[in-house]
């Protein structure tokens, strides 16, 4: 004989549940019915998935306004998340086979693009024929291009430069201009002297990650695997990736690095002025630029190349590209796609203004936008010497095991600086690499 | 002798003092954080500034935080609610009925906790891939959808067959001879006497619930149904992170879990101890 107060408890503790969760849907009850099917319901919206607030997003919200002058009924929808959790989600959508929710438009990093587009072959949408694909730098179309079908539209270079503090050069007997189109050894000789002067590390690194290795091989033309299938690891007899350990090493037994071991550490060591040189992508100005304190003290000067034949001053880091899903609006996707990120150059003008987006299309470079002198580096046009500097990036193929490949290097990066010997570290590396496969 | 005390107690205060400066210095420097521009916080700063209001205001115009602490409200609580009724339930009649195969029921719930979430992931979204086909408001992109795949959970029954094992079962028969039902019985006797055993479920099924992050993250599809740790995560990834923003979230995310805790801290403890008046 339960009384009558303990069900009416019980069930008002679940009406309250209920009425709660429900509540949760019920919210926004309008978009609510079009969201959950909006894909297929509502042709004019569409889903956009991506990472960072300030520039993706930023961009994505500037592109949705400009697409909508012409198409007022349009609307974009954008999910926000960090990079790794859009892989997540993309990837646990993709390989159940579930449809629902997936997205109209993606944001890919380039690096992870090949792995997608070969591991769910038919799941993208080729975008070749909706724009120009000559009007950006080969090396962002290549990154999206899988049996010779172009499935991205490029957004940002990750073009790279040698941010330098020039007051650090000057008060060693240093001017931007002897860092102008240099080798990493002649990179390394003057910081040698520089830091021998100062007292301030030449460069800052995290030793888990080979960014700096990357952007070293990329200048040469290469990556960790073969270019033909993009899955033979390429670590034996690579000879910039070879290069690339020795001089890094050298750096490291000459004391001019400063190891940091995150993202924020990264950032605090520059901002702090604990560092004379940053090789890094173009994106890292934004960061730089916060330490307002600064101005003026800095330059940028082209990337050091390697001493192989056929590296060039130019080499990128990072950078994505954007995707379209073979699901229903796909079409109004890569129509959206097209008129903005695929050939609106005055766009390519707002998106450095605004937000220091730098694109890969090569017809906006002309424009005022990138003329500008900045300040913020003794009066530099930045913009324009990276946008020129964009078109010289070598064509890569980045292949399909970016990362997994730099699990295993960064290890053996480790034993190397620790003394052991680079053919038997790289020997090891490239048993370990194929053995994985 | 007197010395030799002096000396123990100075050693052990300095340990104690030094261990809860190491625990207490990542909230301090939460707090001290959520009044300092970004710059500040990735140079290190570690004393209070005055960009609280301006950060406040980032966080606010930036992210869907507010929506999000309600998400996770509702669905902590709905997911505590639900999962320590149902698992004790099941813990309670593991314990006190007979059957045959019982044991062998129960090895197999046992078992089902050695698999990893990330290996059930898959397969388990394209669960609720079919259930949203046929009753969208428990399917994907629901808070519903978060809260089911942990209505049960192996461990939860594994606590409570572990308690019940002390709980006094005189008390039921003396139920049984006045008449209760068997519903009554666990509703009237099992629950009350069970207390501590219950808050204790309650706060580690909130905790993980609050901070449940891998399967919202791939059920959730819609920001208007993202939970908080969904939103704090997405703040932080990008080439310039406002730390002082992503700073105040965590700080205001934190009090709900903290506020909890210290309530039922005493319950909690005993619990663990699986204590009965």
């Amino acid at each position: 004989m339960m009384n009558k107060k303990g069900y009416l408890a019980l069930s008002a503790t679940a009406l309250l549940l209920l009425a709660a969760c429900g509540n949760g849907e019920d919210n926004g009850a309008a978009s609510e019915g079009d969201d959950f099917e909006g894909i297929t319901d509502d042709p004019t919206e569409l889903t956009a998935w991506m990472w960072d607030p300030n520039f993706n997003v930023a961009a994505f919200e500037m592109a949705e306004e400009r697409f909508q002058e012409n198409n007022p009924d349009f609307s974009l929808n954008i999910v926000e998340n960090s990079q790794a959790d859009v892989i997540q989600r993309l990837n646990t959508s993709l390989s159940s086979g579930v449809e629902t929710g997936l997205p109209n438009i993606v944001l890919i990093e380039d690096y992870r693009a090949p792995s997608f587009l070969t591991a769910y072959e038919g799941s993208f949408y080729s975008l070749g024929d909706y724009f120009e694909t000559s009007d950006f730098a080969d090396y962002k179309i290549a990154a999206g291009t899988h049996n010779d079908n172009v499935y991205n539209v490029p957004f940002d270079t990750g073009v790279t430069g040698l941010f330098v503090r020039t007051d650090y050069l000057e008060e060693a007997g240093y001017s931007l201009d002897d860092l102008q189109d240099i080798t990493w050894e002649e990179y390394i000789e003057i910081g040698k002297s520089v830091y021998e002067q100062t007292g301030v590390s030449w460069i800052t690194n995290d030793n888990g990650d080979l960014g700096l290795m990357r952007i070293m091989m990329h200048s040469s033309g290469v990556w960790w695997t073969d270019e033909e299938d993009g899955v033979t690891p390429f670590i034996e007899g690579n000879e910039p990736l070879r290069l690339a350990f020795e001089n890094y090493k050298e750096m490291v037994d000459a004391g001019i690095v400063n190891i940091h071991n995150d993202w924020d550490q990264f950032i605090q060591t520059f901002n702090n002025g604990d560092v004379v040189t940053v090789p890094t992508g173009n994106w890292i100005n934004a960061s730089i630029m916060q330490a307002e304190d600064q101005a003026g003290n800095w330059g940028v000067a082209p990337i050091p190349r390697q001493s192989v034949e056929g590296s060039v001053n130019a080499s990128n880091l990072g950078g994505s590209s954007i995707y379209v899903l073979n699901v229903e609006g796909n079409e109004l996707a890569a129509e959206f796609l097209a008129a903005t990120f695929g050939s609106d150059a005055e766009f390519y003008q707002d998106l450095l203004v605004d937000i220091g987006a730098m694109g890969a299309f090569a017809p906006a470079s002309d424009g005022e936008a990138f003329e500008v002198e900045v300040d913020f580096y003794g009066g530099q046009q930045i913009f324009q010497d990276l946008a020129q500097w964009t078109q010289e990036i070598p064509e890569v193929a980045f292949g399909q095991r970016t990362y997994e490949i730099e699990d295993i290097l960064s290890v053996a990066l480790q034993d190397f600086l620790g003394g052991a010997d680079l053919d038997e570290v790289l020997q090891n590396a490239q048993s370990q690499a194929e053995l994985a496969m | 002798m007197k010395n030799q005390e002096t000396m123990k107690k100075v050693f052990m205060y300095s340990f104690l003092i030094l261990t809860s400066v190491m625990f207490f210095f990542p909230f301090y420097f939460l707090i001290i954080s959520i009044t300092n521009p970004s710059i500040d916080i990735t140079r290190g700063r570690l004393l209070p500034g005055t960009h609280f209001i301006e950060n406040f205001r980032t966080m606010i115009e930036t992210s869907l935080l507010s929506r999000a602490v309600i998400n996770s409200t509702i669905v902590s609580f709905g997911q505590t609610i639900l999962s320590i009724f149902v698992s004790s339930l099941a813990g309670y009649g593991f314990e006190v009925h007979k059957s045959r195969g019982k044991e062998i029921v129960y090895n197999m719930v046992l078992l089902s906790m050695m698999i990893p979430f990330a290996a059930l992931m898959v397969p388990l979204f394209r669960l609720f891939g079919t259930i949203s086909e046929v009753a969208p408001i428990f399917g994907i992109d629901t808070l519903f959808g978060v809260i089911l795949p942990y209505v049960s959970t192996a461990f939860l029954i594994f606590f409570f067959r572990q308690n019940t094992k002390m709980f006094p079962k005189e008390l039921l028969e003396a139920g049984r001879i006045d008449g209760l039902s068997e519903l009554g019985l666990f509703l009237k006797i099992y629950m009350p006497t069970m207390k501590t055993t219950y808050a204790a479920a309650g706060i580690v099924t909130f905790m993980g619930a609050w901070n449940n992050f891998l399967w919202p993250l791939v059920i959730l599809q819609s920001p208007r149904n993202f939970t908080v740790p969904l939103v704090i995560s997405a703040m932080g990834s990008g080439y310039l992170i406002d730390f002082g923003a992503v700073m105040i979230a965590i700080f205001f995310t934190t009090i709900p879990t903290a506020i909890i805790f210290f309530v039922l801290q005493k319950h909690f403890v005993a619990g663990m101890v699986g204590s009965i008046k």
